[in-house]
């Protein structure tokens, strides 16, 4: 039995390793396209900038688009454009970690490429995943995408100020969410209207210190 | 899409491996693949069988086997089949569940002369 994705697998533990030592968090961040990963980093920049040191990975097909609008936080940003890929994998990590100053980091974000499925089997070497899924995409993503949800420490529901404009049932979300997995944390959203922004403020500032 | 570079992956390990074993030809690669990995089996054989074109692994069978996701309760002790991305234990109702099978990407073997 040898395991197909070990290439990728050891390199994600020996990436895992040297952040452990820098004692630097490495949150995964993984949602469809347009599902508000690059708000969310701004909003966050924007309000934990001053009190942890934060780096960011951008992982696109193409263009620096998403970088660029981060660069005004005036924090160490590398972009990963993977031409074509669909997904970010522990080596392309690998290769852009001495971009940064690892000593002076408390947390880097890698948004990875927006998709749910293929960057969800990718160890990037990653303290752990974030599920993005915004309400404007309908209710039904946990129950198609188990694997993600399965996976990550916490998920993010975003654009909840836009249900009455949608169909998503809030009710039917969290009963498929709860059936694949039961103990994950769930924020309830709008990184544009600031509602539940305290509350994930708060998780990831103490997942931090932890 | 993720099919292709891990095809990619497993044609560089098959060849490996036939390189250590002094295999001249690999006539064919056994798969475990869980039912909980999002891989399309037609796309994965498709991209090894690109991947492997003009090598000792050119037209290799590839035999995959789909394990499906059976989990076991951390409360109760019991283990069951998952159907339908229902993770609640069959028995208690607990969903304090460990993944035992179905997140299998395995070479069970490969066969050559």
């Amino acid at each position: 039995m040898k395991n197909i994705l070990d290439r990728n697998q050891n390199k994600a533990n020996e990436v895992r390793d040297l952040l452990i030592s820098k004692k630097v968090l490495m949150v995964n961040i993984i949602s469809s396209p347009g599902a508000g990963k690059t708000t969310l980093l701004e909003h966050t920049c924007e309000e934990l900038g001053n009190k942890f040191r934060i780096g960011v990975i951008e992982g696109d097909i193409t263009t620096d688009r998403d970088a660029q609008r981060l660069k005004k936080y005036n924090i160490p940003i590398v972009v990963i454009n993977t031409e074509g890929g669909c997904h970010l994998d522990s080596h392309s990590i690998s290769k852009v970690l001495d971009s940064f100053d690892l000593d002076k980091l408390d947390i880097l974000f890698v948004e990875n490429v927006g998709n749910l499925i293929c960057p969800s089997q990718f160890d990037l070497g990653e303290t752990f995943k974030l599920a993005i899924v915004s309400t404007t995409e309908g209710d039904d993503k946990p129950a198609k995408y188990p694997m993600l949800f399965r996976e990550a420490a916490a998920v993010l529901l975003n654009k909840i100020d836009l249900i009455p404009y949608t169909n998503f049932n809030y009710e039917s979300f969290r009963s498929d969410l709860g059936k694949i997995n039961s103990m994950i944390p769930l924020f309830q959203i709008s990184c544009t209207m600031g509602d539940g922004m305290e509350e994930w403020y708060e998780w990831i500032s103490k997942k931090m210190k932890d | 899409m993720h099919e292709i570079s891990i095809a990619a992956d497993l044609s560089s390990i098959v060849l490996e491996t036939a390189g250590i074993e002094k295999l001249s030809k690999v006539t064919k690669v056994n798969i475990s693949l869980g039912q909980m990995v999002q891989i399309v089996p037609d796309i994965f054989e498709f991209a090894f069988r690109e991947a492997v074109k003009d090598t000792i692994a050119h037209g290799a069978a590839v035999d995959i086997e789909i394990v499906e996701v059976r989990m076991k309760c951390r409360e109760c002790g019991v283990d069951f089949t998952v159907n339908e991305n229902n993770f609640t234990c069959n028995k208690c109702g607990s969903t304090d569940l460990e993944i035992i099978h179905g997140k299998e990407l395995f070479i069970k073997s490969i066969e050559g002369e």
